[in-house]
C-alpha cells in the first residue's frame, strides 16, 4: 500500500499512460517546464522529453484544435486546460468538432482525445476560476464526461478514458488535490460506465459526484446520528449517466437528494431529477430535492464563497426535508 | 380612462408581417428613438443581414450604427460588451446560433458577470440576436438549439419569440432594460409565421409566458418554432376528444413558473417539447421545477419530447425534431399512466 494524494494519483495515472502508450502525449499551458499549474505533470518533461510533454501558447482554442487534429491523425492526445472557465474559449472546437466528427463523417473519423481540466470552487479564486461547468458539457452529444471524486479514481480514470475511441473530458476538482488515501501499488483501470455506491443506506439516496462527494459523505454521517440511514451514490460518469444505479437506489429508499456544485437552473441535477421522476414516479414518497450552488458568479470573499456552495449542513437539511417525520 | 387611451393607439394600425419584418421594425423604431442603439455583426450593414433582418438600417442610420464586422464572433461580442458597459445599447447579431460558441467565453465569463463583479457599477445592456433551430436542411452547423447553456448562466436573460407580434414586442422590451439578453429567433418560421402586427411602438413584457390555447386534460409547453408544431398538434388532439392547453413560454429565463404551475395544477399532466438534445436540455429543468412544486397535483410524470442525444443530423432532421407521433405517444403516456 502507498499513501497518495489526489494530485500525486493524477500524476501517477498520467505517467503510467505516457509510458505504456507511445501514441499518447500531454499538451497544454505550462504542463512542461513549469510542471502544470496544479503541479500534476511535475517531472514528466524531464523524464519523457518535449515530444511527449508539450508546452503550448496561451490559446485554448488552438491547442484543443491541435489535439483534435492529432487524434484524427492516429495519436492519443491528453490536453490539459488550466480550469474549466478557460475551456469556454475552446468550446467551439470541443462541441462543433471533437463531439461531432464521428457522426458527421459516418464513422470514418474518430477523435480519441482526452481533455483534463480543473473544476470547482473552495479556494477563493473568485468569478473566473471557480465554476463547475461540467453539467454544460453533459448536454453535448458525442462527449463522455468523467468526474473522479476519489484518489483511486483520480489515478485510474485516465487510462480508461484514453482507451475510449471518443472524446472524453475529465473534471478534476480543485478542492480535492490534497485528499489522501492508501492505494495498492500499480495503476488499475477504473470502470467508467457505472456509478458507485460509496455508502449503502435505506432512507434516502444522496446522488452526487466530484468535489461534493466528501461533503455528502459527511452529511450522511450527521444524518446517521439522527437515525437517518443515507445511501450515497458517486456518479463518476456524468455523461452517459448510469440511470439504472440511480433508479434502483431510489426505488429502495423512495427519496432522493441531488447534490451538484453547478448552478441549479439547467443543471445536471435537473436532468437527474427529471429522470427519477419519469422512471420512479410512483416509488417516490417526496419530491426530489436539489442542493446546488447559488446562482451568482462564485464570490471571492471566503464567507460568501462558502455560503454560495453546497455544504454538509444544507445537504442534511434537504435530506431531512424529504424524510420528514417518517424516520 | 386616460390609461386606456394611451395604450390604444399603437394597436389601432396593424400590418401583416413575418418575423423578419417584425424584428426589422422593432430595430428601426428603437434606433429612431434612442441614438445609443446600434446593430453590429457579420453582413448586417450593407447587405442587410443574411436573413434580411437588418435591411435598410445601414441606409437610414449609416455605417456607425449598422456596423459590418469581421468574421469573429468573440470579437463581435467582446466589442459589444465594451460598448454596453460604456453607455451604448448594442444589438449584436450572431449569424447562426451554431456560431455563438466562439463567443461563449465573452458571454458567460464577461457579459453575464459584469454587473455582479462590479458591485452594480457596470450593467451590460447587450442584446444578442441569433437565429436557432432546425428544419432548413442546414446540417449540424446551422440547426442547433443551444438555449440550455445560456439558461444555466446566471446573469443572462433568454428570450425566444414564436410569432411576429411577440418578436417585435419582446425585442423592444429587451432593448429597454439593462441586462444582457440572448434573443433566439426561430429561423424555420422567419417567413412562414405571419400575423397582424401593430405598426407603432409597443412592448411585450419579458418573463411572461402565454396560454395560447386553453384546455383541461394536458398542458403542452413549447416555445419558438416548436410552438407552431405543438399548436397544430393540439388541434388534432381536440378531434380525438383530448383537450390540450398550450403554453408559449416566450421568455425562457427567468421562466414564468407561475403560469406553468397554474396550468399544470389544473390539467394534472404536462408534456414539454423542444428541439435541443434531451439530456440536460431546458426540458429537464422545467420537469424538475414542476415536479418539485406540484408533485401531488400530478396525475402522471411530466414527459419530455425532444431532439435525440446526437449531433443534429442533415438527412434525418425531421426524424430528429419532435414529431406529431412522438408528441402523441407522450400525451398518451400521461393520459394512461
Amino acid at each position: 500500500m502507498t499513501k497518495l494524494n489526489y494530485r500525486e494519483a493524477l500524476r501517477d495515472g498520467l505517467r503510467d499512460a505516457l509510458v505504456r502508450e507511445p501514441r499518447a502525449f500531454l499538451m497544454g499551458l505550462d504542463v512542461g517546464r513549469y510542471g502544470g499549474t496544479y503541479a500534476v505533470s511535475r517531472g514528466l518533461l524531464e523524464e519523457l522529453g518535449p515530444e511527449r510533454v508539450r508546452d503550448t501558447p496561451l490559446s485554448e482554442s488552438a491547442f484543443v484544435g491541435a489535439g483534435i487534429g492529432a487524434a484524427i491523425g492516429g495519436l492519443l492526445p491528453i490536453v490539459e486546460i488550466m480550469t474549466v472557465n478557460f475551456s469556454l474559449l475552446a468550446l467551439d472546437q470541443i462541441m462543433n468538432n471533437a463531439a461531432t466528427l464521428r457522426h458527421m463523417t459516418g464513422g470514418q473519423l474518430a477523435v480519441p482525445l482526452v481533455i483534463r481540466m480543473t473544476t470547482g470552487a473552495g479556494r477563493q479564486l473568485a468569478a473566473q476560476h471557480s465554476h463547475s461547468l461540467e453539467g454544460w458539457y453533459a448536454h453535448i452529444p458525442g462527449l463522455r464526461i468523467l468526474a473522479p471524486a476519489t484518489v483511486e479514481d483520480a489515478r485510474g480514470m485516465l487510462w480508461t478514458a484514453l482507451m475510449d475511441p471518443d472524446p472524453v473530458l475529465i473534471f478534476e476538482h480543485a478542492a480535492l488535490f490534497g485528499l489522501e488515501a492508501e492505494l495498492e501499488g500499480a495503476v488499475t483501470p477504473v470502470d467508467i460506465d457505472h456509478a458507485k455506491i460509496r455508502r449503502a443506506g435505506k432512507h434516502v439516496s444522496l446522488v452526487t459526484y466530484g468535489g461534493t462527494l466528501h461533503k455528502t459523505l459527511a452529511a450522511a454521517e450527521t444524518l446517521a446520528k439522527d437515525g437517518i440511514d443515507a445511501e450515497v451514490i458517486d456518479l463518476r460518469s456524468l455523461r452517459p449517466l448510469d440511470t439504472e444505479t440511480i433508479i434502483a437506489s431510489v426505488k429502495k429508499t423512495r427519496r432522493a437528494v441531488i447534490i451538484d456544485e453547478g448552478w441549479r437552473s439547467g443543471s445536471l441535477s435537473a436532468e437527474i431529477s427529471a429522470r427519477v421522476m419519469e422512471q420512479a414516479f410512483y416509488d417516490l414518497d417526496a419530491p426530489v430535492e436539489r442542493v446546488c450552488t447559488a446562482e451568482v458568479p462564485i464570490p471571492y470573499a471566503k464567507q460568501l464563497e462558502e455560503a454560495a456552495l453546497p455544504q454538509p449542513e444544507t445537504i442534511v437539511q434537504a435530506a431531512r426535508k424529504t424524510v420528514g417525520t417518517h424516520v | 380612462m386616460q390609461a386606456v387611451q394611451q395604450k390604444a393607439p399603437p394597436m389601432a394600425q396593424t400590418q401583416t408581417m413575418n418575423i423578419i419584418q417584425a424584428v426589422n421594425d422593432a430595430l428601426k423604431i428603437q434606433m429612431r428613438k434612442d441614438p445609443r442603439v446600434l446593430v453590429m455583426g457579420e453582413d448586417v450593414g450593407k447587405f442587410g443581414g443574411v436573413f434580411r433582418a437588418t435591411q435598410g438600417l445601414y441606409q437610414e442610420f449609416g455605417p456607425n450604427r449598422a456596423i459590418d464586422t469581421p468574421l469573429s464572433e468573440g470579437g463581435i461580442i467582446g466589442t459589444a460588451i465594451g460598448m454596453a458597459i460604456y453607455g451604448l445599447r448594442p444589438v449584436a447579431e450572431i449569424q447562426f446560433a451554431d456560431y455563438i460558441f466562439p463567443a461563449f467565453d465573452q458571454l458567460v465569463n464577461e457579459a453575464a458577470k459584469y454587473r455582479y463583479r462590479s458591485g452594480g457599477q457596470y450593467p451590460c445592456p447587450l442584446i444578442v440576436r441569433t437565429p436557432y433551430g432546425g428544419g432548413i436542411r442546414g446540417g449540424h452547423y446551422h440547426s442547433q438549439s443551444p438555449e440550455a447553456y445560456f439558461i444555466h448562466t446566471p446573469g443572462l436573460k433568454v428570450v425566444c419569440p414564436a410569432t411576429p407580434y411577440d418578436a417585435k414586442g419582446l425585442l423592444l422590451a429587451a432593448m429597454r432594460q439593462d441586462d444582457p439578453v440572448i434573443f433566439f429567433e426561430p429561423k424555420r418560421m422567419y417567413r412562414a409565421a405571419k400575423g397582424e402586427v401593430p405598426t407603432g411602438d409597443y412592448e411585450v413584457p419579458l418573463e411572461q409566458a402565454k396560454v395560447t390555447r386553453e384546455g383541461k386534460h394536458v398542458t403542452l409547453i413549447a416555445w419558438g418554432a416548436m410552438w407552431h408544431t405543438v399548436s397544430e398538434f393540439a388541434e388534432t388532439l381536440a378531434k380525438d376528444g383530448i383537450s390540450a392547453e398550450v403554453l408559449d413560454l416566450r421568455t425562457l429565463w427567468p421562466v414564468d413558473l407561475t403560469t406553468i404551475l397554474k396550468s399544470v395544477e389544473k390539467t394534472g399532466r404536462a408534456v414539454i417539447v423542444h428541439e435541443a438534445p434531451r439530456t440536460c436540455g431546458f426540458g429537464a429543468e422545467l420537469s424538475a421545477l414542476i415536479h418539485e412544486r406540484a408533485m401531488l397535483k400530478l396525475e402522471a410524470p411530466v414527459q419530455r419530447v425532444t431532439g435525440f442525444d446526437t449531433p443534429f443530423p442533415y438527412s434525418l432532421e425531421h426524424d430528429y425534431m419532435p414529431s406529431v407521433s412522438r408528441m402523441r405517444a407522450a400525451v398518451d403516456r400521461t393520459l394512461n399512466y
